[in-house]
């Protein structure tokens, strides 16, 4: 056995370019896969350290009306015995081009709600309570302070100068959040004289006594049910990662197998060679799985490592990403999850030996003089094949038939996309034998025709490859026409929504969202402004709904307002004069997906006077709020609720007024005013927004660009391990007069025509998988419907895509054929 | 006398120097206390505020009452401390005690457009003996100076942490005082039985050689208390007496000074007694300790730190580490008083923010050979560990 | 004919980096249109190395090759890959075959890389070496004997003034290598083509117009009966 020992070792440096190729290949896959788990769970754990943080160990929380509710409540509580108890102001400042969570807080009355968080600067917090606008920062955000510890700030449109208290550690990794005390918050929030909610740590016996006490307006809600909320908006995108990640996982394991098939593959006359000299089938098989053991653990350490420096490239997209859309979250370095780490590695060995399991079992079974002949072997292959594609074709149709069977189960629908993928890539191998028998008809010259014959005759070699080409061109396809569709829904409906010219708004912290105010007298300023035909003002607040919180829009009924809202449901004539008429609200798209609700169904909300019913009289598309949206009339919500605030006001031009000459108006008049205002025109929206949406896809792009790159360097491998194999056969070309120009041209053709037919299985296989993140990973995720569009130029990026990546990673092993002496290869046999 | 031991295990009533208040929000480091039964754990400074600004004792001053019941916001530190001996239906006793501290964080008054900005915090306590259950209960509570949470206003008189509170009538008397938390409660009403004693020099209390670290000290040390006490549930008419002590200062304590020992007491034939022994670090008595004699007239007689000598004849070990004289043999040979104080409970030991014992005691001897007794309280700060 | 001959080597020189003596030491020789030349050897002698050498798919250290008065080793790779393709015909020990081409499409292979996608000359010979039913088959469905003729063929089929045929009996039996070696220098005969032989068979040897025997890098001519 040390001999054989000495034997798999040796192969292993002989074959330097190959072994490292394998090694490549391995790491690669590992990577990605370690990569894309460590973000998404750093970017989790850091939400619910946030969430932890906010939350702290409050069991209830009393939440109220948008803009907060009377601070005389908590007072009121106190004095009822309802002592653990704390008040809460809450809002978000910019500082330093960072946008922070500004939590206010009665530190007398925190102690026991936030315990993970403490200062040791001593005298910290007397500073926090008799110094306005001193804040305590984690170490990270006091680099921000100058040396008397000033910071600037902007707050709702202002710039604040704060006050550096001192720093506090946090225990359980807590560092986005500032802490003022809850007189600084509300001057700095414009929350005077209110509060956003009050922490509770109630028994549930003494949930209905507090409910009983709130006025109006106002409720208890469990901890664990608001945090829910926030959580479960995140996860509709950490899913989408998480099956970007389980692509690269498919091809990843496909490329691992690719590879490691091949090293075995190649050795099978070595391996029949010591089948015939004594060798025990047991051997073989040892000798070829500690080969594939010592390759697989060696590539998957490097994936691994690879993996943490990708990981955290990774993190910072993903973070971006959520910031843009759902939660001001900062993590600053990816948590090593030793769960990450196992799947990666344990995919990387696993997929290892089992690519090499396959193809050593059947050389050791082999007898030994049949192990050499490869025609007996691509007989089997071709057995193989035709195997592929009786286990192919039901997984494609299981894979189609699943999301309908499933209705909204999004696993069902990611178990589909992986069927739908491995049916494919199971049929690939018939579909090039059988593109070899045909091409060998229609293809006239002889050297033409043993590049065809070549690609079905080197099946064992070809076939896989080919397959875990297609597999990563059709998900670059399908991902890249998933896009695409979501871009042009979204500049369509962007279209449809931005009627208005001129759009006036408080500058917002977190960009999906408008937290500022601005109250009558600065709409009356605007509809004074010389060329403007009509003012709209819009409120976007957060309320509760039965089932939590909700979105609400409440829009001033102008001759435009119809524009706004297209209607995917409901009859539209009667929706509008119901909405009109303040006897009816839309629903957004989404909100009508997660909860179930269609024309003619209720909703309720709490409004400031108690509980309210709203019949649903349409649906409407919306792309800007995955939770969903309830949108009305502004008059019914004035007379519900106690909010004269505007959040934002659209301008109409009057006839002949050019926007430019509005827009320079109304910047001329914010400019007179006290509060920032952005005011920009509907086309700078537009392209604000499709850049935001832009942003949020360039962890998309950068997970298919990986999955290129993972397949080209299998497909690297696969080739050169072709290629070599084949040198004899290229010698003799060589000897009977190719040109080593011809040589490299020929073997050019031949990798030509492995990503052609990968590229030609991808278009299909890519649309399919467009169709099914459209219309079922994305709708059960985010309750977003889309139309399919397909570019006309993909089937040709696909083809190019794919051909391209072939080539480039045929063009080495062409090289070096060309310019190996011919002699060399044919003395030896 | 209150203790207020924080950090250097050193503190007194006159003023609270290293004064640390625990802010959970910001605890956790080095916590050596267990949380008490409101959640606040001793380990972070709110940081004692500069004695710049603040007024300070430095001359008698001339008192005047009621409006000196009421808060004097210029100086940094002030107190209401009532505490008092009251006996139910069939002889069953209780004793309690409540204080109201005001702390001053900064001299000046915050600007901002909140109402919850506040440049004081109150803490409160409130202990209850049950002598007959055998049990001892204490609280705690913080609270700021703002939004009605916690204050004090002179007339008519009003000191309050949130419903706990100390109130006088449209015409002054008598006061009320109601607490409760965790169904131990106390509503009782004062009337004052003697005129306020000003204790030192004219009310001007030294606390140590250097100037300033004085308070203005005033007691009334009898007061007729009558009302409920509730336990366990159960609301036990009661009568007693009780002791006010009222302090404000801006002092700091000297360094060698490590805790004191504090006793109000009050006899059956009218008169009554506060002394305070200072302890120095190395045991001695610090000649700042000082007290009075109140005749049943209300005449005070004032007692220097030779007047009086303290033997303890019983040590009583925390079961939260540290070892309390809870019962004294105390000799003043200048009144011909010999007394033997002995504790209703062993532990009354407050494990607050800061941990001391304080207590209701019984006193019985002979007041120049004649039998004597009475009821009254120890403090006894500095023997935590 | 003497004066041009088909063939003419001199000073032909070659050395491994790890072997002690040349492998070829200053061969000088000729071979004459029409001729067939044997060279004998043992394993290992150097046969091999020399019709590398001449066919250009190896580098001489020294000394030159002309085939027809073109001196291969003035000529560019590219240059002499072209004379070869048109000139010289390949016999391998091992037939290299095209496992991927039908008999006929390996048999073609030469005349298609000279642009001539006629099939008249590849059949007739298909037909000479006995395999006209066997066109449209897989080399790995032909016995030993049969692919070498295929491989005979297909380095006749472009018309070669030059045949190097390296061991071609070695890798089959008697009888089968008898009909092989017949064919192959009846066809070259017929044709008027010139073929070096590498063989270590007396047999071979005694079809040969010429015998050179290669050892210690040298070679030697016998001519008349041979002795051995």
């Amino acid at each position: 056995m040390k001999i054989l020992l000495l034997l798999a070792w040796r192969q292993l440096v002989r074959q330097r370019l190959q072994s490292a190729l394998t090694l490549l290949g391995i790491a690669l896959g590992v990577a990605v896969v370690v990569a894309v788990d460590l973000a998404n769970e750093s970017s989790s754990r850091a939400l619910e350290r946030t969430l932890d943080a906010l939350t702290g160990t409050a069991t209830h929380h009393i939440v109220g009306p948008p803009r907060g509710f009377d601070e005389a409540l908590y007072l009121r509580l106190r004095l009822q015995g309802v002592r653990a108890s704390a008040p809460v102001v809450e809002g978000f400042i910019r500082i330093g081009g960072e946008t922070w969570r500004l939590l206010g807080i009665d530190p007398l009355a925190e102690s026991r709600f936030r315990p993970q968080v403490e200062s040791t600067d001593e005298g910290a917090l007397r500073r926090l309570m008799v110094e306005p606008g001193s804040v305590l920062a984690p170490p990270r955000g006091a680099r921000h302070a100058d040396a008397e510890g000033r910071m600037v700030a902007e707050a709702g449109g202002r710039t604040e100068v704060l006050r550096l208290a001192g720093t506090y550690r946090s225990n359980a990794g807590i560092d986005d959040l500032l802490l003022a005390d809850i007189a600084t918050a509300q001057t700095l929030l414009d929350r005077v004289g209110r509060l956003d909610r009050i922490d509770l740590q109630l028994s549930a016996s003494q949930v209905e006594e507090v409910a009983a006490m709130l006025p109006p307006g106002l409720h208890v809600e469990e901890a664990e049910a608001r945090r829910g909320h926030t959580e479960q908006l995140a996860r509709a995108f950490q899913i989408n990662l998480r099956a970007m990640s389980l692509l690269a996982l498919l091809v990843g394991a496909f490329l691992v197998y690719n590879t490691v098939a091949f090293g075995v593959i190649r050795h099978r006359e070595l391996l029949g060679t010591l089948r015939a000299v004594g060798a025990t089938p047991h051997q073989v098989v040892m000798l070829v799985m500690g080969q594939a053991l010592l390759m697989g653990t060696l590539g998957t350490v490097l994936g691994v490592l690879g993996g943490l420096v990708l990981g955290d490239v990774l993190l910072a997209l993903v973070t971006r990403t959520i910031n843009d859309l759902y939660f001001v979250l900062s993590v600053r370095e990816v948590t090593v999850a030793p769960g990450s780490l196992l799947l990666g590695g344990g995919m990387g060995v696993a997929v290892t030996l089992l690519a090499a399991g396959i193809p050593a079992r059947e050389a050791a079974r082999v007898a030994p003089l049949t192990v050499q002949r490869r025609s007996h072997l691509e007989r089997r292959t071709g057995r193989g094949a035709l195997i592929g594609a009786v286990v192919g074709a039901p997984l494609i149709l299981i894979g189609l038939l699943l999301p309908q069977l499933a209705e909204r189960s999004l696993l069902a629908g990611f178990v589909a996309l992986g069927l739908i993928m491995i049916g494919a890539g199971a049929l690939v191998p018939l579909l090039v034998a059988g593109i070899g028998a045909i091409g060998s008809r229609v293809v006239r010259g002889v050297l033409g025709r043993r590049a065809v014959r070549g690609l079905s005759a080197g099946l064992s070699r070809s076939g896989i490859a080919v397959a875990a080409l297609a597999i990563a061109v059709s998900a670059t396809v399908g991902v890249t026409v998933m896009v695409d569709s979501f871009r042009v829904s979204v500049a369509d409906w962007l279209e449809a929504i931005l009627v208005g010219d001129v759009y006036v708004a408080p500058p917002g912290t977190v960009s999906s969202r408008v937290d500022g105010t601005l109250d009558p007298s600065v709409v009356e300023r605007f509809r004074a402004l010389p060329g403007v035909a009509a003012v709209r003002g819009t409120r976007r607040v957060e309320v509760m709904a039965e089932s939590g919180p909700v979105s609400l829009l409440a829009v001033e009924a102008v001759s435009h307002t119809r524009d706004r809202f297209t209607l995917l449901a409901g009859e539209p004539e009667s929706a509008w004069q119901a909405f009109r008429a303040g006897e009816a609200v839309f629903a957004s798209e989404p909100l009508a997906f997660h909860r179930r609700i269609e024309p003619g169904d209720r909703i309720e909300l709490m409004t400031d006077r108690g509980m309210r019913e709203f019949p649903v009289a349409a649906i409407y598309r919306d792309y800007g709020s995955e939770a969903g949206v309830v949108a009305m009339g502004m008059s019914i919500y004035r007379q519900l609720w106690d909010d004269p605030d505007h959040s934002s006001l659209v301008l109409y031009a009057a006839p002949g007024v050019p926007t430019d000459t509005l827009l320079a108006n109304a910047r001329a008049a914010a400019a007179e005013l006290s509060q920032t205002l952005e005011v920009r025109s509907n086309e700078a929206i537009r392209s604000v927004s499709l850049a935001i949406f832009d942003r949020t896809f360039t962890v998309t792009r950068v997970l298919r660009l990986l999955t290129v790159l993972v397949a080209a360097v299998g497909i690297f491998g696969a080739l050169s391990a072709m290629q070599i194999e084949r040198a004899r056969e290229h010698a003799l070309l060589r000897s009977l007069g190719v040109t080593p120009g011809g040589l490299f041209l020929l073997v050019g053709l031949e990798t030509a025509l492995l990503g052609l037919v990968a590229g030609l299985v991808a278009i299909p296989l890519g649309v399919v998988t467009a169709e099914v993140l459209i219309d079922v990973i994305n709708r059960r995720a985010f309750g977003w419907s889309m139309d399919l569009v397909v570019p006309p130029a993909v089937p040709l990026e696909a083809l190019t895509l794919a051909v391209g990546s072939a080539l480039a990673a045929g063009i080495y092993p062409a090289w070096r054929m060309a310019r190996t002496p011919p002699a060399l290869a044919l003395r030896e046999e | 006398m209150t203790a207020m031991q924080g950090r250097k295990r050193v503190g007194a009533r006159w003023c609270l120097p290293g004064f640390l208040l625990a802010l959970a929000v910001l605890a956790g480091c080095g916590a050596p206390e267990p949380p008490s039964d409101s959640g606040v754990n001793v380990a972070e400074a709110l940081g004692q505020a500069e004695a710049e600004g603040f007024a300070r004792a430095t001359d008698p001053r001339r008192f005047r009452f009621p409006a000196d019941h009421g808060p004097h916001p210029a100086f940094r530190n002030e107190w209401w401390y009532l505490t008092g001996n009251l006996e139910g239906t069939g002889g069953r006793r209780f004793g309690f005690q409540v204080t109201f501290f005001r702390i001053g964080l900064s001299a000046e008054p915050v600007e901002s457009p909140s109402a919850w900005a506040a440049n004081a915090v109150w803490m409160a306590h409130f202990a209850l003996t049950d002598a007959h259950g055998k049990r001892f209960h204490a609280f705690e509570r913080f609270a700021r100076d703002a939004v009605g949470l916690a204050g004090a206003q002179a007339e008519p008189l009003a000191v309050w942490l949130e419903e706990w509170r100390l109130t006088g009538t449209e015409d002054g008397l008598p006061w009320r005082l109601e607490m409760a938390e965790e169904g131990i409660g106390l509503n009782l009403s004062l009337e004052p039985q003697k005129p306020p004693v000003l204790q030192g020099d004219a009310g001007l209390s030294q606390k140590s050689a250097e100037p300033g670290n004085a308070s203005y000290y005033y007691s009334i040390p009898r007061l007729a208390a009558r009302g409920t006490v509730t336990s366990n549930g159960e609301t036990i008419p009661v009568t007693g007496l009780a002791w006010l002590d009222r302090e404000w200062s801006t002092s700091a304590l000297g360094p060698d000074q490590v805790g004191w020992d504090w006793f109000a007491l009050q006899f059956d034939d009218g008169s009554d007694l506060m002394l305070y022994r200072l302890r120095r670090r190395d045991g001695a008595t610090d000649p700042h300790s000082a007290g009075s004699f109140i005749t049943p007239e209300g005449g005070k007689r004032a007692l220097a730190a030779g007047d009086f000598e303290l033997e303890p004849v019983e040590m009583w070990e925390s079961p939260r580490g540290g070892r309390y004289p809870v019962a004294w043999r105390l000799r003043l040979p200048a009144l011909g008083l010999e007394l033997v104080i002995r504790p209703l409970l062993r532990d009354q030991e407050l494990e607050l923010t800061v941990r001391y014992w304080e207590g209701a005691v019984d006193v019985h001897g002979t007041r120049g050979g004649r039998p004597v007794q009475g009821r009254g309280y120890v403090e006894l700060t500095g023997y935590a560990e | 004919m003497t004066s041009d001959p088909r063939l003419h080597i001199s000073g032909l020189t070659r050395r491994f980096p790890d072997a002690p003596h040349p492998v070829l030491d200053r061969l000088d020789f000729a071979v004459n249109g029409g001729e067939i030349v044997a060279v004998l050897g043992r394993s290992g002698s150097g046969k091999s190395t020399l019709f590398n050498l001449i066919a250009g798919i190896d580098a001489a250290d020294a000394g030159s090759v002309s085939v027809g008065g073109t001196d291969l080793t003035r000529l560019s790779e590219r240059d002499r890959t072209l004379f070869r393709r048109r000139r010289i015909g390949f016999v391998y020990q091992f037939f290299n075959l095209i496992p991927t081409l039908t008999v006929e499409e390996n048999a073609a292979l030469p005349l298609e890389l000279n642009g001539d996608r006629s099939r008249g000359e590849v059949r007739r010979l298909l037909a000479a070496v006995g395999l006209a039913d066997r066109a449209d088959d897989f080399p790995d469905r032909l016995s030993g004997g049969e692919q070498q003729r295929v491989a005979i063929a297909r380095a006749l089929v472009h018309h070669p003034d030059l045949i190097l045929a390296d061991e071609p009996t070695g890798n089959l039996d008697a009888e089968s290598g008898e009909r092989a070696i017949q064919l192959l220098t009846d066809l070259t005969r017929e044709r008027g083509a010139s073929l070096l032989i590498a063989t270590h068979s007396l047999a071979v040897s005694r079809l040969a117009d010429r015998v050179l025997t290669l050892e210690a890098g040298r070679l030697t001519e016998r001519t008349g009966a041979l002795a051995w």
